[in-house]
């Protein structure tokens, strides 16, 4: 298992694997980068239709009082959701392109993770920004916009840990893929992101726990709190994050740790 | 100071043809250890390769060398044993390793030079160096998926010698470059060791062994057959395979005539002889006169233009010198039975000492050995009206002396 400091001294790979992704994503596209933006905003635009005029679903009043839009409702909530998406799927993708590079010479297999990582974060920075602008625009905004960072960093290690595991079993069944998207797709829709958790639990209170224990509901929350309703998360909202970084972190790391020079050797 | 010890060290590979490579088969199948098969890659290997040294693995195809090559470079780890390493390592194992197609050969350079542990500013400075020596000077911003292999190797073992590694791990990639690119990187890698680098080199060329080698290691089915000195292992692996084929080929004459085929298709050597000037046959020749080296030879059927070809190594086993008849431009015609072949030296540049002969009969293109007996005679110079010279060979040259009015 490489220690932190081992990886730390190969930042310059790490960063130069994730420039390597950026630009090598782009190449030979007509308008590039914007296609990382159109995507988002596709799915924004297609939920909002579907869900807020076809069925009608409604948002809470926001923080400042005023303002009521299904779409930035459903925006915080996606901004979460494309962040961990993001990070289970590049996780996968990172490792096996990495594969080929391992055999052949010495570095820790953390690197490409950590890279593919921080490709996904700043696509998410990105839409928050965009997220903060629109905000911006339609007056509502506080100082509990910060409050996004730390959320966002124990997501980050939430996605980073479970991304580093599947990463590993895509190596050795291929069926890993499959199963990510498939599970990602049901994790979607049990996560209220599409819908508030109130109206789901008044239809089914079976449902409203499950949808409780899963642990994006407290990111969701957390970030439609500080952005939307320009609160503060709870504390067992807090305490679910936190439990679930860390727990996600140790184990995916050591479970990498311990497997990944064995399935390096079989690539 | 060994730079690199390796200490027992076995390496176990689990066989993956049966290896459950879908969830389903994971669940379903019974009893999932019957399914692996495992072999050993490498078994008990101990070595040490001192600090400033090349040092070369031989052994054919599948013996290890790969394997200890990785495990050396930390990529694999040994089952068994351990391997110390003192020193920054750099690796050249595949051709382009870790170039991307899509990017320009700056970006792959930058790249690559930090896989291999470099930092920007380290980068920045030999950047030059790097694309001069690769020569790849015009190609350099185009994306690396429309070079040539040549292109690409060159670029890679430019980067892996540029980071000023203190210990260099190259596997035979060498061998694509052209034959001036060969000499070069060569001529580098001699540099390099001058300069204290240790190398670790796979190759497949004796010659290279021989030659440039201060230590190496022979490996055979994953087994140590022997550490020593260059000269040493070379020898002993070149005998090992000329043996093996002189066996197949026996194998396969026995099999021939049993079936009642028409099998023989041979020139066989069936003695050598050194002549004196008066053609007497003599164990002994003398140094500045007249030698001649005759072979006998059988050809079970006709064959056209063989190439026969001698090689001289001294007792110390240094390969002085080796000819034949496709490297002098003689046409040997159509040959048949038995007859011999003369090889004339008119005075023997040779100092007294003993020497020892090796003789071979190819085909016309030099690609397929008939016959071949490795340093099979012994050849005692003996010092003759003159005085001889010092060391191996006689130059032969002409002194003068004229002094300035």
């Amino acid at each position: 298992m490489s220690t932190p400091a081992q990886v730390w001294s190969y930042r310059t790979l790490i960063a130069n694997l994730a420039q390597r992704d950026l630009k090598s994503r782009y190449k030979k596209s007509f308008i590039g980068w914007l296609w990382s933006l159109i995507n988002p905003a596709t799915t924004l635009a297609i939920y909002t239709v579907v869900f807020g005029i076809i069925l009608g679903a409604q948002a809470p009043i926001a923080g400042n009082g005023k303002l009521n839009s299904f779409a930035l409702y459903l925006f915080c909530g996606l901004v979460v959701w494309n962040f961990f998406s993001g990070t289970i799927n590049i996780s996968i993708v990172s490792f096996q392109t990495a594969g080929g590079l391992l055999t052949r010479t010495y570095f820790p297999p953390e690197c490409p993770m950590i890279s593919g990582l921080i490709t996904v974060a700043i696509q998410a920075a990105l839409e928050v920004l965009i997220l903060f602008g629109f905000m911006i625009l339609f007056g509502n905004v506080s100082w509990t916009f910060i409050v996004v960072i730390p959320i966002f960093l124990l997501l980050a290690c939430f996605a980073f840990g479970i991304g580093l595991v599947l990463g590993l079993g895509n190596i050795r069944y291929r069926d890993v893929s499959y199963l990510v998207g498939i599970g990602l797709q049901v994790l979607f829709y049990l996560t209220p992101i599409v819908y508030t958790i109130e109206l789901a639990t008044s239809k089914s209170a079976v449902l409203g726990k499950i949808l409780r224990a899963n642990p994006l509901t407290s990111y969701v929350y957390g970030i439609r709190q500080c952005v939307y309703s320009l609160g503060l998360p709870t504390t067992s909202n807090w305490l679910m994050m936190g439990a679930s970084a860390t727990v996600s972190l140790v184990v995916g790391w050591w479970i990498f740790g311990r497997y990944a020079p064995r399935v390096i050797e079989e690539l | 100071m060994s730079a690199i010890s390796v200490d027992g060290v076995s390496k176990k590979f689990r066989l993956q043809t049966d290896q459950a490579h879908s969830v389903k088969e994971l669940v379903t199948r019974r009893d999932r250890r019957a399914g692996h098969d495992s072999f050993w890659a490498l078994r008990d290997v101990s070595l040490e390769i001192e600090q400033g040294s090349m040092f070369a693995l031989v052994g054919h195809n599948g013996s290890g060398k790969s394997t200890l090559l990785r495990c050396i470079a930390n990529i694999y780890r040994p089952t068994t044993g351990t391997v110390r390493v003192d020193g920054r390592i750099s690796t050249l194992l595949e051709l382009g390793a870790g170039f991307h197609p899509d990017l320009t050969g700056r970006e792959n350079v930058y790249m690559n030079a930090t896989i291999l542990g470099m930092s920007k500013k380290q980068i920045d400075a030999s950047f030059d160096d790097i694309v001069e020596f690769a020569g790849v000077q015009e190609f350099i911003d185009s994306p690396v998926k429309i070079y040539s292999s040549g292109m690409y190797v060159r670029l890679g073992f430019s980067v892996a010698v540029h980071v000023d590694p203190e210990i260099l791990i190259i596997d035979e990639v060498i061998a694509v470059g052209d034959a001036e690119f060969q000499r070069k990187c060569f001529d580098y890698l001699y540099d390099l060791r001058r300069k204290g680098v240790t190398i670790v080199v796979v190759t497949h060329s004796t010659g290279t062994v021989e030659a440039m080698c201060d230590g190496a290691a022979w490996l055979d089915h994953g087994e140590l057959q022997l550490v020593g000195t260059g000269p040493e292992v070379a020898a002993a692996y070149l005998g090992r395979v000329n043996e093996a084929e002189r066996e197949a080929r026996d194998a396969a004459q026995t099999v021939a005539v049993s079936t009642g085929a028409v099998a023989a298709e041979d020139v066989v050597v069936s003695g050598v002889e050194f002549l004196d000037v008066d053609g007497r046959a003599s164990g002994t020749a003398i140094h500045r006169e007249q030698c001649t080296i005759r072979i006998s030879y059988e050809a079970a059927r006709p064959v056209s233009n063989p190439v026969f070809g001698i090689a001289l190594h001294s007792g110390s086993g240094v390969h002085l010198t080796g000819t034949n008849t496709k490297i002098d431009s003689v046409d040997t015609g159509k040959i048949d039975g038995s007859g011999h072949v003369d090889f004339v030296i008119e005075s023997l540049p040779l100092t007294p000492g003993d020497y020892e002969l090796t003789v071979a009969v190819n085909d016309e293109f030099v690609q397929h050995v008939y016959d071949r007996h490795d340093r099979a005679w012994r050849l005692a110079v003996r010092e003759g009206t003159s005085l001889a010279p010092e060391g191996l060979m006689d130059l032969r040259g002409r002194w003068s002396l004229s002094p300035t009015e």
